[in-house]
């Protein structure tokens, strides 16, 4: 390594460079190394044949659907490990990933030893994965329906209360006048969640789907004003200056610096909307709107059917989880001339 | 006719203190005369009002009493003819090098016909290439030019310089004071720079305005009678700034100046 330095001097490569960087490395420190990326594709190999394998308790059995899940999962993982071999991007962020993907893979296969193998956590309260997902499969067309029905409700309160939320909060921020009238409102209105309206709402409301829209659209209206207020108030004065001195007029400085100076700003309220508009909309289901994913939990919890519970309460999780990061995506795409400062 | 032409007429600012009952007199009794195309430059202690002065030329802020004149129309507000450029650059982080540059003209709508000079203005800066990187990419030098080019682009008849150089360091500056002096030659503006840098305001510009502080007044108008491009250890050049800085109460008050090198 040391020749490299010499020889080379300052015109090296990203790849000399690493080389250099990391000629303390002995060898047995680079076998670790490529033995950790490994580590996660054995486990979970390991679990797939647990699953199999190992007799089950009284007379339960694997499931076919969750082998499929856990063979892809593994699949990807070989692909991602050959990857390493060509791209030290893959290898680092692997080997990053490992202990996580490890630390899964290990609950999970105490967890069916728990409850498939062994039977330490009985039927009906704790169905493992496998039959979770295979009551999923079995009522998939209720479930896409009601996956169906809470993303329209989720998404009719939420863009409506931004899109209020938006307005009030700019004008707010804006003009003087706007700002007396609307700041006593977000006073009162905001320090109360918006779910204690609910049995209101619901008697009055001529459609529950509009009612549940309402109050969802209540919950993110209050972050999504205060945030776009400050954010308007904050905004930098010389960026009006120099806006002002480059002859732009009233209209165009809302619209062209205001509004993007406040972006940041506006995000927090947004994503801090759409944590509230995910919250208001399970207590919405599970109160009063009979359909989407809050009410068919109630639902088999009625009929005691806890697997097909435990499978739609892992819906609404990724639902969630989906909705906040195609959420942060935009953020990141919007806000992107945040990133890579001097 | 040439335009550019700046007249401050008996110009009183008197600031209103929120905490306190008494008022603070920046600027007393204000005369000046800048004409078309001149480089003037505004050195001053910190407190004299020199930045008030820009800004009641840029239209941010009104005299009490007087007025400000451009080109025969009393100053009442801001106006794209009358370009500024802030210390702290200003540019909006939000946008590339290439949409601040025209930020200008997408306001008085002129995005089509004037490109080009656009184009030119941030080649003459130097920064063609990174018109497509945001402004926390670059580095406090290159920001300022990209000011210079985005205050240029509306093709202003005045350019007024706030202490555009105040926050870099030496070697950035005197590049900057380069490519200030080639902007002026080459788009004939009136520039009136405001700067706490003695060797720039002479390096500069045609004629030197010394202020003192509290209230702000005119000490003295100083021609510099020096050919561009100037030398900074040329003996004249020594001279006009051993003179200001005397003015300006810092020098050594009687006897030589002595090195100790």
């Amino acid at each position: 390594m040391a020749e490299i330095a010499g020889t080379l001097n300052v015109n090296i490569s990203r790849k000399e460079l690493r080389l250099l960087e990391q000629r303390d490395l002995t060898g047995r420190d680079k076998l670790i190394r490529r033995i950790v990326v490994f580590l996660p594709a054995v486990f979970v190999l390991l679990h797939i044949l647990e699953h199999l394998y190992v007799p089950s308790f009284k007379s339960y059995k694997p499931s076919t659907a969750y082998v499929a899940l856990l063979v892809a999962f593994l699949g990807a993982l070989v692909i991602w490990d050959v990857f390493t071999f060509f791209s030290y991007e893959a290898f680092e962020k692997l080997r990053f990933k490992s202990a996580l993907y490890v630390a899964i893979v290990i609950i999970l296969t105490m967890y069916d030893v728990a409850t498939i193998k062994v039977g330490l956590l009985a039927l009906p309260y704790f169905p493992w994965i496998g039959k979770i997902l295979d009551a999923m499969i079995s009522d998939r067309s209720k479930l896409w329906e009601c996956i169906y029905h809470s993303f329209k409700l989720l998404f009719t309160g939420y863009f409506c209360g931004v899109g209020i939320g938006l307005l009030c909060g700019i004008l707010a921020g804006w003009s003087k006048t706007v700002h007396y009238w609307i700041q006593p409102i977000t006073r009162v209105l905001g320090a109360i969640p918006s779910t204690t309206y609910m049995p209101i709402v619901m008697m009055l409301a001529s459609s529950l789907f509009g009612g549940a829209a309402f109050i969802i659209g209540l919950g993110v209206w209050f972050p999504v004003t205060v945030s776009a207020m400050n954010g308007v108030q904050n905004v930098q004065k010389h960026y009006y200056e120099a806006a002002e001195t480059l002859g732009t007029k009233r209209l165009g400085i809302l619209s062209r610096v205001v509004i993007p100076a406040s972006m940041p700003t506006i995000f927090t309220g947004l994503t801090q909307g759409m944590s509230i508009a995910c919250l208001t909309l399970v207590v919405a289901e599970m109160m009063g709107v009979e359909a989407g994913l809050g009410w068919y939990i109630n639902w088999q919890k009625g009929w005691g059917d806890f697997t097909k519970m435990y499978g739609a309460i892992i819906l609404i999780c990724l639902t969630f989880i989906l909705v906040n990061s195609i959420l942060g995506l935009i953020r990141k795409r919007v806000l992107r001339w945040q990133d890579g400062g001097i | 006719m040439a335009v550019g032409n700046v007249e401050i007429k008996d110009v009183t600012k008197i600031f209103r203190r929120s905490d306190e009952q008494e008022t603070l007199t920046a600027l007393d009794h204000i005369n000046l005369s800048v004409a078309p195309g001149e480089f003037v430059s505004i050195v001053g202690a910190s407190g004299c009002g020199k930045s008030t002065l820009l800004r009641i030329i840029a239209g941010l802020e009104k005299p009490t009493l007087g007025e400000a004149v451009c080109d025969g129309d009393v100053i009442t507000g801001t106006s794209e003819k009358r370009g500024l450029v802030f210390q702290n650059h200003a540019l909006f982080p939000w946008l590339t090098v290439w949409d601040n540059v025209l930020f200008g003209l997408k306001s008085t709508g002129r995005v089509s016909e004037k490109t080009d000079l656009a184009e030119q203005l941030l080649d003459q800066v130097g920064l063609t290439k990174f018109k497509k990187s945001y402004p926390n990419q670059l580095s406090g030098g290159m920001s300022q030019r990209v000011a210079l080019a985005r205050a240029l682009a509306t093709e202003p008849d005045v350019l007024l310089l706030d202490e555009p150089l105040g926050a870099l360091d030496a070697f950035t500056r005197m590049n900057i004071q380069d490519a200030l002096i080639d902007l002026w030659k080459t788009r004939e503006k009136t520039m009136i720079l405001i700067t706490h840098d003695v060797d720039e305001a002479i390096y500069l510009s045609q004629r030197v305005i010394i202020m003192s502080p509290r209230p702000g007044r005119v000490i003295e108008t100083l021609n510099i009678d020096l050919p561009y491009p100037r030398n900074r250890s040329d003996s004249n050049f020594t001279y006009y700034r051993n003179y200001i800085l005397e003015k300006l109460d810092f020098a050594q008050k009687g006897g030589e100046i002595e090195y100790v090198i």
